[in-house]
């Protein structure tokens, strides 16, 4: 059994499908990528799966169980993280303080989520800001919290919304490097890419491609890299080229 | 400092204990019309400052309690003090069933639900014959105002534990979240509804308390006393002025509205509303996130070592190295 299975999701945002019977599935330790453009349905995709948007047809399973009208907090206790192509920090809140939100699900006190907190915000290299308000983070700082919040779910599944975006390309590979250790942690991951084919490649073990709502393909980076459809719809140009 | 704080804090309760003893009427008229504002201050902080749902209704539960109490006292000639904590009970009682359908609102919409509901309730004080309708009720004029003082006093200082507790505790920090982003919250595990409705509770209960008292200073309860728009706005501009969202804003912001409003009363009685306001419009724009947190972000400010000499450098760029 997959650990996360999407089942025939539609959702419509007034007349414009943002997802058309989409479904897919994500093995455990499994990382996969949805790529497509900006519009694609990509981020409509994460809020249907964390719960934010309930969809009118279509299901989603976590471990064969329905996530239908779980509430998003539920959903996130049942171990599905996010982080936002949007960073939105808890802007008054100090560093440890929007990590330890997420650690409380594990831990009963403050003091102990707190601790937890400043260990994954060490983690991602942000131990020297710990204290300051993640209102003052800069743009890849604020990256780097959006990760290390959704990590204080201890996640068996995350979800990574764009987090490639603004990144420089030595912070791009950096980030890759992290994607590519989750599935010995035992953490698998849905990575929505816009550009950067170069990693999508490096990192995925499995690629979908939607394109308008739609899923035009489906396959390892070898099949997606040589795919007709992929390349007329999305690449427009043979993949040696970027 | 902690420390030192709190036994500032010890020293402050025993003498607010002890000086109304030996106080004349006027002293300690002023001195409950403070309490009562820290009190209903600290009422408003918890669920605006801290959960961020800003709510000009609050009042309605200070008026739901005062009638409480004033028609129970009536009617059944227990002690006052019963009457009043049955009638924070009932506000707490209420505030979940209100709670869960007006926090669905955000922003200013929940702002204006409250207004109307704190509008909807004294209109239906004031046609309900049972409560005396638009002229009240009168109740036995009190011997002292000391055990209103008192009431009031262990009120306030509750409200403030409260907050303590909240400000140092995992449902704080859940609050302040949903203040911060609500859909963030809840995608990092914050049951949302759960915990505003809960801090909604307790924003209740305690203008409920204090209303009971409030119905036994004034001995006579009508609408537009108990449900005082008033009494509503300048509790809030207290806690705003002070600071919203903080443990010490709303003591600090009503212990000085109240006393320079008080002294510019007795110095300037005809200039002293226009005196007042123009100091209110001063103080918001040069602290507009009010008294506490300008002074603890100087103190910060102060006490961090400064790396080569400053901010807005846009911060310790730490090594970039995700493992």
């Amino acid at each position: 059994m997959p650990l996360l299975e999407v089942r025939n999701v539609s959702f419509a945002f007034g007349g414009v499908k943002a997802l058309d019977d989409v479904s897919l599935s994500v093995n455990e330790g499994e990382i996969v990528s949805i790529i497509g453009p900006n519009g694609a349905g990509k981020t409509t995709l994460f809020n249907v799966i964390s719960g934010l948007l309930r969809p009118p047809h279509g299901d989603v399973l976590l471990d064969g169980q329905t996530l239908k009208g779980r509430a998003p907090h539920r959903i996130a206790r049942m171990g599905i993280g996010r982080t936002n192509q949007i960073v939105r920090p808890f802007g008054r809140l100090s560093v440890v303080d929007n990590v330890a939100v997420g650690a409380l699900i594990h831990e009963r006190t403050l003091r102990g989520a707190r601790v937890a907190a400043r260990e994954i915000v060490e983690f991602v290299g942000l131990g020297a800001l710990a204290d300051r308000n993640a209102g003052t983070l800069t743009l890849t700082q604020r990256k780097r919290l959006e990760v290390a919040r959704a990590l204080a779910l201890k996640p068996r599944l995350l979800l990574l919304d764009e987090v490639m975006a603004g990144l420089t390309p030595s912070e791009m590979d950096t980030m890759a490097e992290f994607i590519l250790a989750l599935p010995k942690r035992g953490i698998a991951a849905i990575a929505g890419i816009e550009h950067v084919m170069r990693l999508v490649m490096r990192i995925s073990h499995r690629i979908v491609v939607l394109d308008y709502g739609q899923k035009i393909a489906e396959g390892t980076p070898a099949e997606i890299r040589s795919d007709p459809r992929v390349i007329e719809a999305y690449l427009g140009a043979p993949l040696e080229v970027l | 400092m902690k420390g030192a704080g709190w036994i500032v804090a010890a020293i402050a309760l025993v003498a607010l204990t002890l000086l109304p003893l030996h106080m004349n009427g006027y002293w300690l008229n002023l001195l409950y019309q403070t309490v009562l504002f820290v009190g209903l201050a600290y009422g408003f902080n918890i669920i605006s400052g801290y959960a961020g749902y800003f709510s000009f209704g609050q009042i309605a539960f200070f008026g739901i309690g005062a009638y409480t109490t004033g028609a129970l006292a009536l009617g059944t000639h227990w002690d006052w003090t019963i009457c009043a904590l049955i009638g924070g009970v009932l506000c707490g009682v209420l505030a979940l069933p209100i709670g869960a359908i007006m926090l669905r609102l955000r922003g200013p919409f929940f702002a204006i639900g409250m207004l109307g509901l704190a509008q909807t309730a004294r209109v239906l004080a004031s046609s309900s014959s049972a409560l005396g309708g638009g002229s009240g009720m009168y109740l036995p004029p009190g011997s002292s105002l000391l055990p209103v003082y008192y009431w009031t006093l262990v009120v306030a200082g509750g409200a403030f534990a409260v907050t303590w507790w909240i400000d140092h505790s995992a449902f704080g920090l859940r609050l302040q979240a949903i203040r911060e982003d609500e859909a963030i919250a809840a995608t990092l595990g914050v049951a949302t509804t759960r915990a505003k409705v809960t801090a909604f509770i307790i924003s209740a209960i305690i203008p409920g308390l204090l209303g009971g008292g409030y119905a036994w200073f004034l001995t006579y309860i009508e609408p537009s006393s108990a449900f005082s728009a008033r009494v509503d706005l300048q509790s809030i501009v207290m806690a705003i002025l002070g600071g919203i969202g903080t443990l010490w804003g709303p003591l600090v912001g009503a212990v000085l509205m109240t006393q320079v409003s008080e002294a510019l009363w007795a110095n300037f009685p005809q200039a002293y509303l226009m005196i007042f306001g123009g100091l209110l419009v001063v103080l918001l724009i040069v602290l507009p996130r009010g008294i506490v947190p300008a002074v603890t972000a100087r103190w910060q400010k102060r006490n961090t070592p400064s790396a080569g000499g400053g901010m807005a450098m846009g911060g310790v760029k730490p090594e970039p190295e995700l493992p």
